[in-house]
């Protein structure tokens, strides 16, 4: 029973276009192989502009979901490599902090959201301080941060 | 409030002015277009002569269109390969533009001449729209888009070939560079950046994606748009300082406030009313064409 229970878990990781994401996506990967359950990705395009054209507008918006699963389908193959399962792919439309909370609440499968802080710069990157700070109470999930700057090596170690 | 405008040479109320401003700004913030096609029009109907009313026009696009430019350019999303070679047409066309303008107004019928201009652009291209958003509502639900065709046709054997890596295309130069003279000669006629021409040119004529269209089209139209402006200051003297200051004071604050309203408004029913309103400037126009003049002689200096 607690061995299907593990199993049934998923880790939901965010795929923007930041060069983070890779690091939070190796340490679900690693995850899941290593003791069990699947990746759920998400990604988040923007909504069309307002134009002129009503044709243009629908043209834009077929395109940006194009691009998201040329993208979404490349990182499920490498998933699949890893944890040998194919990950949920999830699209959505809007702003991303929104759209993120807004999935946590409505999809009970997701149990646990990772997410990667940035190695440099000023901050751990947009999306970490809007949920640990002004949205921490809409969260429905825990929540794992893994630092941008992890080895390889201290990977292999913290995902056993 | 009553203001005399030095260039205009007369006197119009300044909060008509800056409600004027603020209601098109507030238009192009939410429906993402330069707002000219709606300014020039608008300022002819009050009674500005029509050389200043498409001044600022053109002065007015500049100001609604670089805050959008900017927001594109951060994301990555001009072309500037593409947008250096549409605005070598859009400067050779708006100088053109420029000249026939001046000469139009050497000849007394400019007035008439923007008029026709506007009924004609505005009443096609208003009636696309609407056209096209009915059509869309009444398939809503079918979920069907229009995709693009990836014909190749005569363009495609034109020479001077190069390679634009952000639109992923290998293209001649001189089917651009005609499509920002067409939109250069636009801007400077009636005042107009031109965006709701020029992205479908980009898309269906040059086969861009549609993801550097916007950002792109925002670079020629802010530049074609400044140098209309300024072309038509040093030519025809026709840059009203006090009325383009009023009209952007109320324009960049009407584009916050529509900018923050067209986040939520979508669909096809907005873009409806934007094309009606469209018609309603192009019919108003007409009808100033068609009516029996209040004076039928009128004497005056030629300018």
């Amino acid at each position: 029973m607690a061995e299907a229970e593990r199993r049934d878990r998923v880790f939901l990781v965010v795929v923007d276009d930041s060069p983070e994401r890779q690091i939070a996506l190796r340490y679900a990967c690693l995850r899941v192989r290593h003791s069990g359950g699947r990746v759920a990705l998400l990604r988040v395009v923007e909504p069309a502009e307002m134009t002129e054209w009503a044709g243009v507008g629908a043209m834009l918006e077929e395109e940006r979901r194009e691009d998201a699963e040329k993208l979404l389908s490349g990182l499920a193959a490498e998933v699949q490599e890893i944890t040998g399962g194919l990950p949920i792919l999830l699209i959505r439309e809007g702003d991303p902090r929104d759209e993120l909370l807004a999935l946590l609440e409505e999809d009970p499968r997701i149990s646990i959201l990772v997410l990667a802080a940035a190695a440099a710069g000023t901050g751990p990157g947009p999306l970490i301080q809007a949920l640990v700070g002004r949205h921490g109470a809409r969260m429905r999930v825990p929540m794992t941060i893994v630092p941008g700057g992890l080895s390889e090596q201290d990977m292999q170690r913290v995902t056993i | 409030m009553q203001v005399y405008l030095p260039i205009a040479e007369m006197s119009v109320d300044a909060f008509l002015l800056l409600g004027i401003g603020f209601g098109v700004g507030w238009l192009s913030g939410m429906f993402g277009v330069g707002g000219g096609f709606l300014l020039t029009p608008l300022l002819i109907l009050i009674g500005i002569p029509a050389p200043v009313a498409v001044a600022s026009g053109a002065n007015q696009t500049v100001g609604a269109s670089v805050s959008g430019l900017i927001a594109q350019w951060r994301r990555g999303n001009v072309d500037l390969r593409m947008g250096g070679v549409l605005l070598v047409g859009g400067f050779a066309g708006s100088f053109l533009g420029v000249q026939v303008f001046a000469w139009l107004r050497r000849q007394g019928q400019v007035d008439l001449a923007v008029a026709i201009f506007y009924v004609v652009v505005l009443g096609s291209v208003g009636a696309l729209m609407v056209r096209e958003s009915v059509r869309a509502i009444l398939h809503r639900r079918k979920g069907k888009v229009g995709r693009r065709l990836h014909a190749h046709f005569w363009m495609h054997g034109l020479p001077f070939k190069m390679r634009f890596r952000k639109s992923r295309l290998y293209i001649s130069v001189i089917p651009p560079v005609l499509v920002g003279f067409g939109i250069g000669i636009l801007s400077a006629i009636m005042g107009v950046g031109g965006g709701f021409m020029l992205v479908p040119a980009m898309i269906y004529l040059l086969g861009m994606p549609t993801s550097v269209v916007i950002g792109t089209s925002l670079f020629q139209v802010v530049f074609v748009a400044a140098n209309v402006t300024l072309l038509q200051a040093v030519t025809t003297g026709s840059v009203d300082i006090v009325l383009t200051l009023l009209l952007l004071i109320g324009g960049v604050a009407g584009a916050q406030f529509g900018a923050a309203m067209g986040t939520r408004l979508r669909g096809e029913e907005t873009r409806a009313l934007l094309g009606a309103m469209v018609l309603a400037v192009a019919g108003s126009l007409l009808w100033g064409l068609l009516r029996t003049p209040e004076s039928l002689y009128v004497i005056g200096p030629l300018p």
